[in-house]
């Protein structure tokens, strides 16, 4: 064990000592040349970032946008004035899926508590229904449902925080994802969503953020796009009003 | 395959010049990716000044590299991560046997990573005894075929369907079939398993923020979700240049890259990790290791000119953009990097000896420059190498990297034959002896009217002359000289 931190010890040295001696080596080599990178770096100091993101695509109401960009990429968005329509339609997605070959008859629930609320109250006939089933079972699933904790209007994305809800897998594992998302918690922009979920800095951010845009996809077999390779094959996210 | 090549890169472009499949497949891709690029780059109204934002945010991280490295160290752990350190691909690839012995592990999933690539991580692994699976489905179809990826973002762009299902029959065992969506179901049904039993997830790094000690993965299918959440140990490889200041720094790069790449607004899924789960009970590996690797990308930092290098966010575009690739396609760089990125960073990485076609391998058209996310200037980088080359293998070596610089030193011969070539040419009287002797030669080389690579004389009695030859003829100097005729139609002479 000792010898092997100390080479670890080494080599942090010696890359952290070769940076420094190659740019030292650089300063000498090419001072007239710096000095005009960092004029370029000081005129373009990356802080009018935030304007970059206001394109004519957030003009309409997020939650068109945010529709109609989901659609783009193959999801299916509803969007619905309460959790009773939201308990209708998502009660109507499974009834439609179990008449496909994506059966929709194993489902599982992430653990937030307006998911079972709106299972419960969507009364629909199903072989299982499991709240956060473990890892190893979570394979035989059809669908998974969860809420998001924010969304993002201009890409038609969903934000999922590992800390406040088990969705990391029951998102992922089944063929189907449904997402439950309030209105309120859909940002116009990119950069809204990036700022929303560092706030905090560090300590308050979640330690695995998952943004996700549409189905699971690949072209990687002649180009023909293929959706579901190792991810869901359906996206369904529910807005709330 | 998986050895470098690029020392032939002439000849392997020439074989891949032959293979009328490849070229149509390059064809439909680079075209498609490249439309689909530029209609995406139409969505954003200010995309030059992303672009120049991006460059500025590389150039300022790379000019204190070291702090932001120590600041994401420091952050990262803070969070749960472990940090290694990795000067180079046998001390990376020792890192990772060893956390894999240590844990008794036996299959690991990979999803795709150039670093891993770069190192030949998965060759190591094997030697270990410990199986290393790609489960990107395009690195899965190459890794069964026993090939190397032909572009950074579509790596079985070089396959056919046909040729990956008879593959698929072959190795798998499954029914023939030409329906891509039954291949991948099939490549989907069978990594599930793997996913559900393997010990170690590896994978690569798009942007490590120094800031929070975050890494951020971008993919499409699924699979880099799926490595970094199921196995109990997760180990990401990451180049020291992939580091960037701050959280909002994202927004910039998140821009560029999926635009640039697929021509998608983002892609599928984006995983940002910071560190480890904070309780036990909570889903995801107990255990993050990053791996900081180094392999030659410190000693790009000593000029401006190579610096940029390590700016580049590997998005692909480049290698759509280029007249080169598009007609060879990856494999004829011999490397893991390919087409113009590949031909810039190969030689620096690996060494000029290793890679001395490579900055040849381009027409200089500046397509390159023109798409690149980062504005990366790769013909100038190209011409700079090229002159590294000129300057011979004593002036590369000297004070142990190729980066030493010191005035151009001329072989001797071109020297001489530029003097001999003043002296001539500065004096009438020579210059026509000079005609008339090589009138009298040049009968031991002319062939059928023309000096060419048909009976090849002058390639054999004088190479470096002859080099020229080799693809294009040259006119034999005329029987009369311009002067010869001007005195006789004239009557007059200049001396
Ligand atoms: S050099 Fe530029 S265009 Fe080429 S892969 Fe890197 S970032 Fe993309």
């Amino acid at each position: 064990m000792i010898r092997a931190d100390q080479l670890a010890s080494d080599a942090r040295v010696a890359i952290l000592n070769s940076i420094r001696a190659h740019l030292a080596e650089s300063a000498l080599h090419e001072h007239a040349a710096e000095d005009r990178k960092s004029e370029r770096a000081a005129e373009n100091q990356p802080t009018s970032i935030a304007l970059a993101s206001s394109g004519p695509d957030v003009a309409r109401s997020p939650v068109e946008t945010f529709r109609e960009k989901l659609e783009m990429v193959g999801g299916h968005c509803v969007v619905v004035r309460d959790e009773a329509e939201a308990a209708r339609s998502l009660s109507r997605i499974l009834a439609e899926l179990q008449t496909t070959p994506l059966r929709a008859r194993r489902i599982a629930l992430s653990d937030a508590p307006s998911v079972s609320r709106l299972i419960k109250a969507a009364e629909i006939e199903v072989d299982e229904l499991t709240t956060s089933p473990n890892a190893a079972d979570l394979f035989g699933y059809d669908v998974g449902v969860t809420t998001a904790q924010a969304a993002i209007a201009e890409t038609g994305t969903l934000v999922l925080e590992s800390e406040s809800e088990r969705h990391r897998l029951v998102s992922l594992l089944p063929p189907v994802h449904i997402a439950i998302i309030k209105a309120e918690d859909i940002c116009l922009t990119l950069g809204d969503a990036l700022r929303y979920v560092r706030r905090g800095g560090q300590p308050g951010m979640s330690r695995a953020i998952t943004f996700i845009t549409g189905p699971s996809r690949t072209a990687d077999i002649e180009l023909t796009l293929t959706i579901g390779v190792h991810g869901p094959q359906e996206l369904y996210v529910i807005v709330c009003m | 395959m998986t050895h470098l090549t690029s020392e032939t890169f002439d000849a392997n472009a020439r074989a891949a010049l032959t293979d009328t499949q490849l070229r149509g497949a390059l064809r439909k891709a680079t075209s498609l990716f490249g439309e689909r690029r530029l209609e995406a780059t139409k969505s954003l109204p200010n995309w030059e000044d992303l672009r120049s934002q991006a460059r500025a945010i590389k150039d300022e991280t790379l000019l204190h590299l070291d702090g932001y490295l120590e600041q994401f160290e420091s952050n990262a752990t803070q969070a749960g991560a472990q940090i290694h350190w990795a000067r180079d691909a046998a001390e990376a690839n020792s890192i990772v046997c060893r956390l894999a012995r240590e844990r008794n592990a036996r299959l690991a999933v990979k999803s795709k990573s150039m670093a891993t690539e770069e190192i030949h991580l998965n060759a190591a692994l094997e030697a270990e005894g410990i199986e290393a699976l790609e489960t990107d489905l395009g690195e899965y179809i190459i890794q069964l075929a026993g090939e190397t990826p032909s572009h950074i973002i579509a790596p079985a762009i070089h396959k056919t369907k046909g040729q990956i299902a008879e593959l698929f029959v072959d190795k798998l065992g499954i029914e023939r079939t030409s329906d891509v969506s039954k291949l991948t179901s099939t490549a989907r049904q069978i990594l599930r398993a793997k996913f559900g039993a393997a010990d170690i997830g590896i994978s690569g790094v798009n942007f490590g923020v120094a800031e929070t000690g975050t890494i951020l993965i971008l993919e499409n299918e699924g699979n880099i979700r799926l490595t970094t959440s199921l196995p109990k140990t997760h180990i990401a490889v990451m180049g020291i240049e992939k580091v960037i200041p701050s959280f909002a720094n994202l927004e910039v790069f998140l821009k560029l890259l999926p635009r640039s790449g697929t021509g998608q607004h983002l892609t599928s899924y984006q995983s940002l990790i910071t560190g480890t789960k904070r309780r036990p009970e909570d889903e995801g590996p107990d255990e993050l290791h990053i791996i900081l690797l180094d392999n030659g990308r410190s000693r790009m930092l000593a000029r401006a000119v190579t610096r940029q290098s390590l700016a580049c966010i590997r998005c692909g575009a480049c290698l759509n953009a280029c007249p080169v690739y598009q007609q060879v396609g990856g494999h004829a760089y011999g490397s893991v990097y390919p087409g113009p990125i590949g031909a810039v960073i190969t030689p620096q990485l690996f060494g000029l000896a290793k890679a001395a076609q490579l900055p040849y391998a381009s027409s200089l058209c500046g397509a390159c420059r023109e798409v690149c996310p980062v504005k990366i200037d790769i013909p100038e980088l190209l011409l700079y190498l090229r002159a590294k080359i000129t300057e011979g293998p004593e002036r590369q070596e000297a004070g142990g990297g190729w980066q030493e610089e010191g005035p151009a030193k001329r072989r001797r011969l071109e020297h001489l034959a530029f003097k001999i070539w003043a002296a001539v040419m500065t004096r009438p009287r020579l210059y026509e002896w000079n005609g008339k002797l090589l009138r009298v030669f040049q009968r031991f080389i002319v062939r059928g009217g023309k000096i060419g690579k048909v009976g090849g004389v002058l390639t054999m009695i004088a190479p470096p002359l002859g080099a020229w030859t080799k693809a294009r003829d040259l006119r034999p100097i005329d029987a009369r000289s311009f002067r010869e005729r001007w005195r006789e139609t004239n009557g007059f002479g200049d001396d």
